[in-house]
């Protein structure tokens, strides 16, 4: 979509892409005021993470430069963009959207990636070394019960299925 | 004047406007120490109602005869004070107001001490001049009840239906064959989306079946003599070769007419005939030639439309008419002119035929305009399906010397925009801003709604527009500032929203009214917060965006304050005159005219008196300007409350060393430099 002399073409149908999936409709009303910015904790500590400027990108159609952005696997989620914005949008729930978008597309964060492996794997997103249940033994608790790994794929499976009929993704991890 | 002065001053702080600068303590204290001074004081706000107060028990305890305030500009709060003399028991001739705020703590802030003593000399002046001031006579004179308004728009027609349901004798002369202005040629007002001539134009007919409304139409103002209550005016009424009272509206003329022309009121986007009203709903329903397209005035040929006319009110031999009017008042409502884009060469108008204005957009979408409701783009007639925007186009621009805000661009973008998506939400709909100013009632709410309906806001302006020479298609390349990234952006139509001008015409009208313009070129209020609506030519009115840009509500509103102050004005049926005017001594007078020639307010006439031709000032006209008096080269005029004793006391307070100076008739000599 990019053309030349640095400027970006525009793709007007990806902001009612973005707010047909259950979480996006609120990014219309985004007026660009850059609270959500502000407020935010992660912003504090990476100062590339710019939530406004993703919002931006989507109204204005530049795709690739949205769903390519660090900035919607940073997300905390942890709402106070979505509590402290005054049009009500719910940016964090935009970010999910997005990042399932990205997801489908084959782009995901590495990291991402290995807790989503972990959780096939486990059940969880790590598992549980054994010093943890010596621990609990110290202080009296049963150990952790180890979950059914079957029983596990076959939930993931499910849900699989699910995300599939809802919007035919394709398989990712 | 016997008595002998006993003057009171009294040194206002302003809260802290002059406090905070002026010693007004000090000058207080200063004050006491001058001639003839009873009572000195300083006070916090001497206008206040506790400052008057005081000021009306002094003059009763203390016997004052004469009141100084030293505070704010005479503009302001003279007024005021001359009232409380009344008041008091005092002619409001002997007072007298001293500037020490805008003449000495506003412009002197960093240099207390001198501000300190400017204030001392300014105050040791007014009392030089007070203790030689004298009561004036308070005269009033009859005013009458009528009322010229010029400018037919949605201002002018709103002031005229009040003052005619007052009972007032309304004027309404409009340029125009028709009255309706701008308002008229829009579709839809925001934020309510009314349909404007729905809601318009009941009000365009109610105010031509006024019965105490005269609407003079084709007409122009030429000429304005009097002062409020008793204003002359010529107004040229020209010839539209259609005779108004025989004109029935049938349009068998104009159906008959074989010239077509492009109609002004379409912004030439449609087509007219060359006898014509222009628009459907026009007011009066009142045919007009268009003397330069007519095929008989520039052929001598065609007269189809006599021909046909069973009115028989064709007259190809009507000539323009002088009309002559007396009025008690006037209120200017001549409104504003759409600004000119193809000077800007950027944004293409006029050479890129995608590239309409905001204006000639209402025309296109509107029912009654060219297209007849069909959202069609000039190049081809298709379908638009990707319009865009453009917003401050020749407003807050330097390089147009309008660097005001047009206050309307935003919302009637915004409208337009509605507009547009809601019939068709499939159209991509871009506004490209620089700030977005939804100020007005609803017009938040307003602007939400664009973004409901997924009108794209994109803060950056356009500096440059691309035409595709085959399919007239446009791309602008455009900075998104929140994301810093060019984008471009393909279109099929690009709408600017221009702003507002002070339309052509309104030199000659602050010329003939006496009233001046603002730096933006508008007419200017003599208070932009208390006299919103004033001019300092008494009894001439503002209305509408003649005195700055404005939307329809606002036009509306200042409509109304225009007629309710001009019934403040002259419902009592007198009027204040003013006593401070020129007064000749007949006695000397040489007859030498000098006088006629310089007053600017035509109100000296020669009169046989006493066995001599001599200068006579009416009393009325004048308007105490002073010209005559300063220019008389035998002394026999002066100028009441500006006498020449008085002022040389006020210079001789100020500079002691002017000793040669006797305050009688002779001349200053100015001392040359050593």
């Amino acid at each position: 979509m990019q053309s030349v002399e640095n400027s970006f073409r525009i793709d007007p149908s990806f902001k009612y892409e973005v707010s047909a999936q259950s979480g996006g409709e609120t990014l219309r009303q985004c007026f660009q005021c850059g609270k959500c910015e502000a407020t935010c904790p992660i912003e504090r500590f990476k100062n590339q993470y710019r939530p406004a400027q993703v919002i931006r990108a989507v109204m204005l159609g530049l795709r690739e430069f949205a769903l390519d952005s660090p900035t919607i696997w940073l997300c905390a989620t942890c709402y106070s963009c979505s509590e402290r914005c005054p049009q009500g949008v719910h940016f964090t729930d935009i970010m999910r959207v997005l990042r399932n978008m990205a997801v489908e597309q084959g782009k995901i964060n590495p990291y991402y990636k290995k807790v989503a492996e972990a959780i096939v794997q486990y059940g969880k997103t790590f598992d549980s070394p054994d010093f943890i249940n010596e621990m609990r033994g110290d202080l009296g608790l049963p150990p952790v019960t180890s979950l059914d790994r079957q029983e596990i794929a076959k939930i993931i499976d499910e849900v699989k299925t699910l995300k599939s009929k809802e919007n035919q993704s394709k398989k990712v991890i | 004047m016997t008595e002998k002065p006993r003057i009171g001053v009294y040194i206002c702080h302003c809260g802290l406007n002059i406090a905070a600068t002026v010693d007004a303590k000090a000058v207080a204290e200063f004050a006491k120490t001058l001639p003839d001074v009873v009572v000195s004081k300083d006070y916090k706000y001497t206008c206040s109602d506790p400052g008057q107060e005081m000021i009306k028990k002094d003059v009763k305890e203390q016997k004052l005869n004469r009141v100084i305030v030293a505070a704010c500009s005479p503009r302001m709060h003279e007024p005021t004070y001359r009232k409380l003399m009344e008041q008091a028991g005092l002619n409001p001739y002997l007072f007298e107001m001293v500037n020490i705020r805008e003449q000495s703590s506003w412009v002197h802030m960093k240099e207390p001490a001198k501000a300190t003593q400017k204030a001392k000399e300014l105050v040791s002046m007014a009392v030089a001049r007070s203790r030689l001031l004298e009561p004036l006579e308070v005269k009033e004179v009859p005013a009458l009840k009528s009322v010229l308004v010029i400018g037919g728009g949605i201002a002018g027609i709103q002031s005229a239906l009040d003052l005619a349901e007052q009972d007032y004798k309304v004027c309404l002369v409009e340029r125009q064959p028709t009255i309706g202005g701008h308002m008229a040629q829009l579709d839809k007002t925001f934020p309510t989306m009314d349909c404007s001539i729905c809601i318009f134009a009941p009000k365009m007919v109610d105010v031509a079946k006024n019965p105490n409304v005269t609407l003079l139409t084709n007409s122009e103002v030429q000429e304005v003599s009097g002062v409020a209550g008793n204003f002359h005016v010529k107004v040229l009424k020209k010839a539209r070769f259609v005779n108004e009272k025989k004109c029935v509206g049938c349009g068998v003329c104009a159906s008959k007419c074989p010239v077509k022309t492009p109609n002004e009121f379409d912004m030439n986007l449609g087509m007219r005939k060359a006898v014509y009203i222009p628009f459907p709903q026009g007011v009066p329903a009142i045919y007009t030639i268009d003397k330069e397209h007519c095929l008989y005035f520039t052929k001598g040929v065609c007269k189809l439309c006599e021909k046909f006319c069973e009115a028989k009110a064709i007259d190809y031999e009507q000539k323009d008419q002088i009309v002559e009017l007396d009025v008690g008042a006037v209120i200017v409502a001549t409104g504003f002119e759409p600004f000119d884009p193809s000077t800007l060469k950027e944004f293409q108008y006029g050479k890129y035929k995608n590239v309409v204005t905001s204006l000639d957009f209402e025309r296109l979408i509107s029912a009654f305009g060219p297209q007849e409701g069909k959202l069609l783009r000039p190049s081809d007639g298709k379908e638009p399906h990707r319009i865009a925007f453009i917003q401050c186009v020749g407003s807050r621009d330097e390089r147009t010397g309008n660097i005001y805000c047009s206050n309307i661009c935003c919302m009637s973008a915004i409208k337009q925009a509605v507009l547009i998506k809601e019939k068709h939400p499939e159209y991509e709909v871009y506004i490209f801003y620089n700030d977005i100013r939804a100020f007005g009632k609803g017009f938040e709410e307003f602007y939400q709604r664009a973004r409901d309906l997924w009108v794209t806001f994109v803060k950056g302006i356009p500096a440059e527009l691309t035409e595709d020479p085959e399919t007239k298609n446009l791309t602008v390349r455009v900075v998104d500032l929140v994301l810093g990234k060019m984008v471009e952006v393909d279109l099929d139509m690009v709408i600017l929203s221009i702003g507002m001008i002070p339309p052509k015409g309104i030199a000659d009208l602050t010329r003939i009214l006496r009233i001046p313009r603002g730096a933006d070129g508008f007419l200017l209020e003599t208070h932009p917060k208390l006299r919103p609506v004033d001019t300092p030519t008494m009894g001439v009115f503002l209305a509408g965006a003649c005195q700055g840009p404005k939307d329809i509500p606002a036009s509306v509103a200042q409509a109304k304050a225009a007629a309710s102050g001009v019934a403040s004005l002259l419902s009592k049926g007198k009027i204040r005159t003013e006593s401070s005017i020129a007064v000749v001594n007949e006695d000397f007078c040489s007859g030498c005219r000098v006088c006629v020639s310089l007053c600017k307010y035509d109100a000296i006439k020669m009169e046989e008196k006493k066995g001599k031709q001599v200068a006579s000032v009416s009393e009325i006209t004048c308007m105490g300007c002073g010209v005559c008096a300063s220019a008389c080269p035998t002394k026999s005029i002066s100028l009441r409350h500006f006498t020449d004793q008085q002022i040389l006391a006020q210079i001789r307070a100020l500079a002691p060393e002017a000793s040669n100076c006797t305050g009688k008739t002779e001349p200053i000599k100015i001392q040359e430099e050593a």
